[in-house]
C-alpha cells in the first residue's frame, strides 16, 4: 500500500513546520448557506494566513476532476481540506478549510467512521502545534426575516465556556430560544468535531449565523450570516480582520435573496414579511408586537408551511 | 488506523505476472458485466475471492431490478491458463478508495498483477447499424506507447465537465498507478438507446483487443449470435413502431434528435426489450 508522506500525522501532509503560540483553530466545512465555510476562508484571506498542509484526501472523498493529456491519465483532482496558519500579535491561528464533508452518495453531511476519522485528523494537527481552543462555524436555520442582521448562535463543549459565550456580541445560547430547553443538534462536521475535541480535552465552541427558514432548501450562499460570525471571531480573539471580499459578497448575496424573494407569490411574501416582527428568543422588554400576536403568527407561518408541504 | 480486511480468499489462485481486467455491473450497455462474464465461461474461470459488501453499500434491503432481489456483488476471478485475474464488481456507494485499494491488493497480493484494464461504455449519438468506436485512456506514456501498437492510443485531452464527476475506473486506474501496476481505460462507444439494455456489439471490441493481447484464442460464436439476437430486436422494434424507425433514420442520416426525442428512443427501445424479454 503507498505509503503517506507525513509530518508526524499519519494521513496528513504538512508543507511547513512553523512554531505556533498555543494557537486557536479555526475548521470549518461546507453546510446551509455555506456559513461557516465563507466566514472561515474570509478570515483567512483577510490575514493573508499561510498554506500549512492537507490531509490526504482519497480516503475521504469521491474525486472531483480528471485530468487527461494527450490520451494519458495525468492526475485526479480531489476537494481540498487545507490547512493554513497565521502568526498575528495577538493571537496565533490555525484554519482548516474544508470544500466539501467526507459524505456517502447523495448526502450533505458526513457522519460515521470517516466522519470521524476526519475530526480526530483535524485535531491530530491542531495538538500537535499546541492548540488550546478550536472554533468551528455553521448555519442555523431561524425563523428570521433577510432584512434583519443575523444572531450568531453558539454551542460549546464545555459548560465552564457558557459564562464566557454570553460575553461574546450578538451570540445567543440555545437556552436563549423558545422551546427549546438548552437543546438541539448540529448535523455533520461542524458538530462531530465539538463532540470528539470534548473527548479529547480540548475547548470548543461552534458559532452558527442565522439564516432564514425560507432559504435553507435554495442552496444559495448567505453571506451576511457569515458576516456575523466574523464580527463574533473577531470580538473573541481581538482582532480587526475585514474582508472587502466579505462585504461585496454580502451585498451580492442580499441582491440574489431579493431577487429570490421577489418570485415567491404575494401570499407567501405576506406570511414571510410577519418574520419582520417575531422574535423567537426570549425577551426581556415588551416589543413592537405582544406574545399573543407573535404566537399567532409562528402558528400561521407553521400552518403555512405544512399546507404548502401537503 | 489498523481496519479489518475487507476481502474473502477462497483459494489460492495460482497465478503470477497476472493482468487484472475490470468490468463494473450495469455500465452502460452492460459491457462491463457481459465482458466478465463471457471470458470467465471461456477461459474456465474460478471464482476465488470476493470483497464483503458491508462497508461498501447501504444493506438496509434489497433492490428489486426485473422482478428479481438484487444484491452487491464484487468477485474476483482466476484464469490460470491464461494468466489473466477478473473482477467483477457493483459500484459502491461509500469508501471508494478503500474499495478500489481492496480489488488492487487482491490481485497484487494473491495474483502479481503487473497490469491492469478496465472496460466501460461510453454513451454515443451514432445510431447501432454504425461500427462501435473504441478508445484507450492509458496510465503513462509507457501504457501509451505500447497501446499504440494496437491502434489505440489517442492524443486527445479531457477535463471533468463542471457538475460531473470521473468514473470509477479512471480512480482505480490513477490508484494503480500510484502502485506502479501498468494500465489503460477501454471505452467502447454505446448507442445512447442501449445503455439501459444490453450492447453486445460494443462488448465484443475490448474483447478483440485482449483477445489478441493475450493470445486468448477466443471463440466469438456465442457473442456474435447474441449480437444479431439484439439487432433482430431493434429491426422488429423499428419495423413495428414507425417513430423508433424514424428516429434511427435520422442518426444513419446524421441528423440530430431533439431532447425529447431522445427520451422518447431510449424509453421505447427499453420497454420493447424487456416486453420481448418476457
Amino acid at each position: 500500500m503507498p505509503q503517506s508522506k507525513v509530518t508526524g500525522v499519519m494521513g496528513v501532509r504538512l508543507r511547513k513546520e512553523p512554531v505556533l503560540n498555543s494557537p486557536v483553530l479555526i475548521a470549518s466545512w461546507p453546510g446551509i448557506g455555506n456559513i461557516g465555510v465563507i466566514a472561515a476562508d474570509a478570515l483567512r484571506k483577510a490575514l493573508e494566513a499561510e498554506q500549512l498542509g492537507e490531509i490526504e484526501p482519497w480516503d475521504f472523498f469521491y474525486p472531483k476532476k480528471i485530468l487527461v493529456r494527450n490520451g494519458v491519465l495525468e492526475g485526479l483532482e480531489f476537494p481540498s481540506n487545507t490547512f493554513y496558519f497565521r502568526k498575528t500579535e495577538k493571537v496565533d491561528l490555525l484554519f482548516f478549510i474544508a470544500e466539501e464533508q467526507p459524505t456517502p452518495v447523495g448526502g450533505m453531511y458526513a457522519e460515521g467512521k470517516r466522519a470521524y476519522q476526519m475530526a480526530n485528523l483535524v485535531l491530530d494537527v491542531a495538538l500537535k502545534f499546541g492548540c488550546r481552543r478550536a472554533y468551528t462555524s455553521g448555519a442555523a436555520v431561524a425563523p428570521v426575516h433577510h432584512t434583519m442582521k443575523p444572531r450568531v448562535w453558539a454551542v460549546p463543549n464545555q459548560s465552564k465556556l457558557i459564562d464566557e459565550v454570553k460575553g461574546y456580541p450578538n451570540t445567543i445560547l440555545m437556552s436563549d430560544l423558545e422551546g427549546r430547553l438548552g437543546r438541539g443538534n448540529i448535523t455533520g462536521l461542524n458538530g462531530l468535531l465539538l463532540g470528539v475535541a470534548r473527548k479529547r480535552g480540548l475547548e470548543a465552541v461552534c458559532l452558527m449565523g442565522e439564516i432564514p427558514m425560507y432559504l435553507q432548501g435554495l442552496s444559495v450562499p448567505y453571506p451576511k450570516a457569515s458576516h456575523s460570525v466574523v464580527e463574533v471571531l473577531n470580538a473573541i480573539l481581538g482582532i480587526d480582520a475585514t474582508s472587502e471580499d466579505l462585504v461585496a459578497a454580502v451585498e451580492r448575496g442580499e441582491k440574489r435573496v431579493e431577487e429570490l424573494y421577489a418570485k415567491f407569490s404575494p401570499e407567501i411574501r405576506e406570511q414571510l414579511d410577519k418574520l419582520r416582527y417575531v422574535s423567537y428568543t426570549r425577551s426581556t422588554e415588551p416589543g413592537p408586537i405582544t406574545e399573543e400576536d407573535k404566537r399567532k403568527i409562528l402558528e400561521e407561518l407553521d400552518k403555512f408551511f405544512k399546507g404548502k408541504e401537503d | 488506523m489498523l481496519e479489518r480486511q475487507p476481502y474473502k480468499l477462497y483459494m489460492e489462485p495460482g497465478l503470477s505476472d497476472s493482468c487484472l481486467i475490470v468490468g463494473w455491473a450495469k455500465d452502460g450497455g452492460r459491457i462491463g458485466s457481459k465482458l466478465v462474464e463471457y471470458l470467465a465461461r471461456e477461459l474456465r474461470g474460478h471464482c476465488f475471492a470476493e470483497i464483503e459488501p458491508v462497508d461498501f453499500f447501504p444493506l438496509g434491503g434489497v433492490t428489486v431490478e426485473d422482478d428479481v432481489a438484487e444484491f452487491p456483488e464484487a468477485r474476483f476471478y482466476c484464469c490460470r491458463d491464461s494468466n489473466l485475474v477478473l473482477f467483477h464488481g457493483d459500484l459502491p456507494a461509500c469508501e471508494w478508495h478503500r474499495y478500489l485499494d481492496s480489488i488492487l491488493e487482491v490481485a497484487q497480493q494473491y495474483c502479481n498483477a503487473r497490469e491492469i484494464y478496465t472496460v466501460g461504455g461510453m454513451f454515443s449519438l451514432s445510431p447501432h447499424t454504425a461500427p462501435r468506436q473504441m478508445f484507450a485512456i492509458a496510465g503513462s506514456p509507457d501504457m501509451k506507447q505500447y497501446l499504440s501498437r494496437y491502434g489505440l492510443a489517442g492524443d486527445f485531452d479531457h477535463d471533468t465537465p463542471p457538475g460531473q464527476r470521473p468514473t470509477l475506473s479512471s480512480f482505480l486506474l490513477w490508484e494503480a498507478n500510484r502502485r506502479g501496476v501498468a494500465g489503460a481505460g477501454l471505452w467502447t462507444s454505446v448507442p445512447f438507446y442501449l445503455a439501459a439494455v444490453e450492447d453486445p456489439a460494443a462488448c465484443r471490441k475490448p474483447l478483440e483487443f485482449l483477445n489478441t493481447r493475450f493470445k486468448l484464442g477466443i471463440d466469438f460464436s456465442e457473442l456474435d449470435a447474441e449480437i444479431a439476437r439484439v439487432n433482430d430486436l431493434l429491426a422488429r422494434a423499428r419495423s413495428t413502431d414507425p417513430q423508433v424507425d424514424g428516429y434511427v433514420q435520422k442518426l444513419e442520416s446524421n441528423l440530430a434528435l431533439a431532447e425529447q426525442e431522445l427520451e422518447a428512443l431510449a424509453a421505447k427501445i427499453e420497454d420493447y426489450f424487456k416486453r420481448e424479454r418476457l
